[in-house]
């Protein structure tokens, strides 16, 4: 009796060391692929253009000056200044919350926004240097007078932080779809022409007093997403911020 | 001295094993669910070159789950506590080294992490609170027999049918 029980006992052993080897195995292989796939979600994606700025005013221009941006009408009284990543997920936070104010604004003529595309977080895509890439295309696509369709559309459908963020070839397709087509915007952004411009004016950026703010604890330093009225940093989380500045 | 009777033993032994199951369920869940935000916490502690973190990053939380489930089913418990214990000390040394460096980051320990505002560290508290789930794994790896583990029910059936339930000499010599 004794001896039954051992034998089974022993194969019982066996039959749980290997169940147990099993669903291990199949745990680490399905959550390697579970995270991997997740974390390369956006491959093979097409960044959806999206109808946001189609009601732009057709006397709305959009100059690029070296790596910065303007978006407005001539005349317009105020004007801002908005540092931005198009990683950075306050970023994305900031223009939910405010694109459409901010847009009526300009096209009621009453705004002039100088868009600055911050490199802040370019190491912190998977590859690195999506922070980079898409604040080279957004240039190229100013070159093209569509900045503000290809900025909108990315907010829209920003990457996470951490995870992949879309290639350049995806970059270009989107381009495409919010209606460049002059061939030199592919060029632009594959060779990545405003690169070492906009990394220059990055470091510009982090360096400047006027743009440093305050984390409490003594700590202070640039951070994004940054707005400035009149050389002033704007506090955008009060919700009137845009009625103060605009008047 | 009273010496505490062998049930009272099991049940301490038993809390430690289910208490250390659960934060390795959880904090493993957690880093799973945001594989982005994991990624970063681990370049945060600026150690690794970026491939690695990689490996790391996916790596990490799975190897935390099936610490726990393990640690939950009472399989193997006192391997399972050694190699918890190991894990601990290379996630503390991880955190002391940032202190040290003056980093400003999250330990990134339940989900999260990252570069913080250098007021916002919690250094002190991390180390401590990882310190107390070491002594869970210490417990469990001087003492690993508890109640309701498969390795006690393996250890039933190793033939002795007259011993008494709670005594897992067996596996204690196994193990």
């Amino acid at each position: 009796m004794a001896q039954a029980r051992g034998a089974s006992g022993d194969k019982r052993k066996w039959i749980i060391g290997i169940g147990a080897v099993v669903v291990v195995a199949a745990l680490v292989i399905g959550g390697v692929i579970w995270t991997i796939s997740d974390k390369n979600k956006t491959e093979g994606q097409i960044i959806n253009p999206g109808q946001t700025t189609s009601s732009l005013a057709g006397d709305v221009t959009q100059k690029r000056d070296g790596v910065v941006v303007t978006v407005g009408k001539a005349g317009a009284k105020a004007s801002i200044d908005v540092y931005a990543d198009f990683l950075c997920p306050i970023c994305g936070q900031f223009e939910k919350t405010y694109k459409t104010d901010v847009e009526q604004a300009i096209n009621d003529g009453k705004l002039q926004v100088r868009y600055h595309m911050v490199p802040l977080l370019n190491d912190r895509s998977d590859p690195p240097g999506y922070s980079l890439d898409s604040a080279n295309a957004a240039l190229a696509a100013a070159d093209a007078g569509k900045f503000l369709q290809f900025h909108d559309a990315l907010f829209a459908n920003q990457p996470e932080e951490g995870k992949r963020g879309y290639d350049k070839a995806q970059l270009i397709k989107l381009g495409q779809d919010v209606g460049i087509t002059d061939p030199a915007f592919s060029q632009t952004v594959n060779a990545g022409t405003y690169d070492q411009q906009i990394n220059a004016a990055f470091q510009q950026i982090e360096n400047d007093p006027k743009l440093a703010q305050d984390f409490g604890n003594g700590q202070s330093g640039f951070g994004t997403p940054t707005v400035t009225a009149n050389g002033k940093i704007v506090s955008w989380q009060d919700p009137g911020w845009l009625a103060k500045v605009t008047g | 001295m009273v010496r505490p009777s062998q049930p009272v033993l099991d049940a301490v032994g038993t809390l430690a094993r289910v208490g250390l199951a659960a934060v390795w369920l959880v904090s493993g869940a957690l880093k799973l669910a945001d594989p982005g935000q994991t990624l970063i916490a681990v370049k945060a502690y600026d150690v690794l070159p970026d491939a690695l973190a990689n490996v790391v990053a996916i790596a990490l939380p799975l190897v935390e789950l099936v610490l726990g489930l393990f640690l939950l089913a009472g399989l193997a418990t006192r391997w399972v506590a050694g190699a918890a214990l190991v894990l601990l000390l290379v996630l503390i040394a991880g955190i002391v080294q940032s202190w040290a460096r003056g980093l400003s980051i999250d330990c990134g320990c339940f989900g999260g992490g990252g570069q913080v505002a250098a007021g916002q560290t919690e250094y002190p508290q991390e180390i401590l609170r990882d310190s107390g789930f070491a002594l869970l794994a210490v417990w469990l790896l001087a003492r690993p027999w508890t109640r309701l583990s498969l390795d006690g029910w393996l250890a039933r059936g190793r033939g002795n049918s007259t011993e008494p339930a709670h005594d897992y000499s067996g596996i204690a010599e196994g193990n």
